[in-house]
């Protein structure tokens, strides 16, 4: 073993967390223990946990999401029933002390005696060359369309301002880690601003704390990690710090309202003051583009976070405009997504 | 001071620099999550970037390899520059010329265009995001700090930044101009990617400009925002707290402490307060922090007058 393998074994494990469809609760408190490092990005990981099961139809984006983690690397299987969802992957029983399995993991790793994992996915175009258009991209001109099947940002018309700027369409989820676990879109961004939406795979019903999440997002990872070590509790000196840190101020008013009145803001104050409980918004006949277009990228992600998984299933059952979904249906056949 | 000299002191002060604000982001981190037990050790930062180290360079679809290195090499140049400004004595700076301060407005300037580098050339949507949105919140900020380090340099009646803190023999500019100061911060946490500046690298876009980063690239990302944390807090200890000026202790042991002390407010105020979406902080920027910057320089201009 190098030197810097040597130094490497001393430092956090860095882990990517693949959540699944019944993860075990102890999972969103991987992030509290000083022995691990969770990363918001493949790239950064050494380490791919997939925690749960993994529905059939969200396997390619879980091949996708593996095959972007470096060398060496390495999957682990926590709770789950599907013991070949990775071929090279170590599976973890149920009861086992995960942190000590990811810990020995990268450790073989980087002694050399747990080989990397190779990709699962053929170093190819998701799909044929299909040779439409005048430049086989199948958009116009030297943009647009979707060749190989990776979307391209083509001119429309921008909501805001008329101006033509490049619009872009692909998938975004289910293991991003600023999405509710399991949700899977079809964005359509001009810049960051949302243009349409189109639901492709609803959230997972697994428990996970919005209050942490939108913490996070507020750029506030240290009073995220006291929210989720503190729990249901809230304790003086955490709603001080929150309140000083101008994270209510932060979120622009009304954002996210739902019919009862209720936004962002709203919701986050409650789930900051009694987060052992939280009001049910009244969210019916509300669609994903009611409450998405138009918004900028942070504030979208702000909205999606400050809802209960009950909430947002609900969210995303309600349909949507009908173009939108028959759009996404011809597109997703053919999109590499974001996230997975 | 020989010249031959100072270059490797500035280039061991800012790896020691580096180091000490890893370990204090960390530490600021830890209080803040209210962790009750802290396994921090010295030796921390030495293996984060070993177990980056110690995994691949990966690329994505046809990035732009070239810009992708040079942004992470030139924002740790950037900061290198910033630091080998700052004077060291009376006659003491690695870079000593008489418009320094123009020359760090200018690294300002060219840390956004580094910044939007990184996240256009891996030719990914989360990073170009990232990008974007640092330049149009970059551009304002760096507008601000034009007019505050204008208001610094009127006491002196000179760019040099040799010539500001001479000019503070008497009273610091933190005191003489009390907007500044807080001013400056602002941009420091804008330069540093961090907190409620941190519209490139920000947690929502899992990441931004550097969500391709793997390897050594992540490494030199995480190293140069540090190192421009250290060069930033030795120019704002150097125009608004006098740089080496103190009595007793010698100058440079003065300025350490002092960009120390900067040092430590920005990393607590960047995990202390809460980061706006865009168009809240292009507002608030626009329509309140650059009217205080133009206060601050019209005061700065009235106390100067003869």
């Amino acid at each position: 073993m190098s030197w810097i393998s040597r130094l490497a074994t001393q430092a956090p494990v860095p882990v990517f967390v693949a959540i699944g469809d019944d993860a075990p609760p102890q999972t969103a408190r991987l992030a509290l223990h000083t022995g691990l490092t969770l990363v918001d990005s493949p790239r950064a990981a050494a380490i791919l946990l997939v925690a749960g099961t993994i529905p059939d139809a969200l396997i390619p984006h879980l091949h996708r999401l593996h095959d972007q983690f470096p060398h060496p690397r390495a999957s682990v299987l926590w709770q789950s029933s599907q013991p070949d969802l990775l071929p090279a992957a170590i599976v973890a029983a149920n009861t086992v002390d995960i942190v000590s399995v990811l810990t020995e993991t990268r450790d073989a790793l980087l002694s050399g005696a747990h080989k990397t994992e190779p990709d699962i996915l053929p170093d190819a175009p998701l799909n044929e060359w299909r040779r439409i258009g005048p430049h086989g991209q199948g958009g116009e001109g030297m943009m647009g369309g979707t060749p190989y099947g990776r979307p391209m940002a083509m001119t429309a018309d921008d909501m805001r301002d008329g101006l033509k700027l490049d619009a872009y369409t692909a998938d975004f989820g289910p293991f991003l880690p600023m999405f509710p676990p399991g949700l899977v879109l079809t964005l359509t961004l001009q810049g960051d601003v949302i243009q349409k939406v189109a639901v492709v795979h609803p959230p997972f019903d697994v428990d996970w704390n919005q209050g942490v999440s939108l913490l996070r997002l507020l750029g506030l990872p240290g009073l995220a990690d006291r929210l989720l070590r503190n729990g249901l509790t809230a304790s003086a000196t955490q709603t001080r710090l929150i309140r000083w840190s101008g994270a209510r101020a932060a979120i622009p008013p009304g954002l996210g309202r739902t019919h009862d009145g209720s936004d962002v803001r709203d919701r986050f104050d409650r789930l900051i003051a009694d987060p052992a409980n939280p009001k049910a918004p009244h969210i019916d006949g509300i669609h994903l583009t009611d409450l998405l277009v138009g918004l900028e990228w942070h504030e979208a992600m702000l909205v999606l976070n400050s809802f209960d998984t009950g909430a947002l299933q609900r969210i995303c059952a309600n349909g949507g405009d009908g173009d939108d979904q028959r759009d996404t249906e011809t597109i997703h056949a053919s999109h590499v997504g974001h996230g997975s | 001071m020989n010249f031959v000299l100072v270059l490797p002191a500035m280039i061991a002060a800012l790896a020691l620099g580096i180091w000490v604000a890893a370990i204090l982001d960390a530490t600021c981190r830890s209080l803040v999550a209210g962790q009750g037990r802290m396994s921090l050790t010295a030796a921390a930062p030495l293996r984060a970037a070993a177990s980056y180290m110690s995994r691949q360079r990966l690329t994505t679809e046809a990035p732009d390899r070239m810009n992708w290195f040079l942004s992470i090499a030139s924002y740790l140049a950037l900061a290198a520059i910033g630091l080998a400004m700052v004077p060291l004595g009376p006659n003491t700076a690695v870079i000593g010329i008489s418009t320094s301060v123009v020359l760090w407005g200018a690294c300002e300037s060219l840390v956004v265009v580094v910044v939007f580098l990184h996240g256009w050339s891996p030719n990914s949507p989360l990073a170009l995001i990232g990008a974007y949105r640092y330049v149009a919140i970059g551009l304002p900020v760096m507008l601000l700090s034009m007019f505050v380090l204008i208001a610094a340099a009127l006491p002196a009646r000179s760019l040099d930044l040799r010539e500001i803190v001479t000019s503070q023999a008497g009273m610091w500019n933190v005191l003489r101009q009390p907007l500044g100061l807080p001013l400056f911060l602002f941009l420091g946490l804008s330069l540093t990617l961090r907190g409620p500046f941190d519209y490139a690298d920000s947690a929502d876009l899992a990441g931004g400009t550097s969500v391709e980063d793997s390897g050594a690239d992540r490494a030199g990302w995480q190293v140069a925002r540090l190192a421009m944390l250290v060069g930033f807090s030795a120019m704002a200890a150097t125009v608004f707290l006098g740089g080496y000026l103190g009595p007793v202790l010698p100058g440079a042991v003065w300025l350490i402490l002092k960009t120390l002390a900067v040092m430590a407010v920005v990393i607590a105020l960047s995990h202390l307060l809460a980061r706006m979406p865009v168009a809240r902080m292009l507002g608030l920027i626009w329509k309140v922090l650059l009217p205080l910057s133009f206060v601050d320089l019209l005061w700065a201009g009235l106390a100067a007058l003869p």
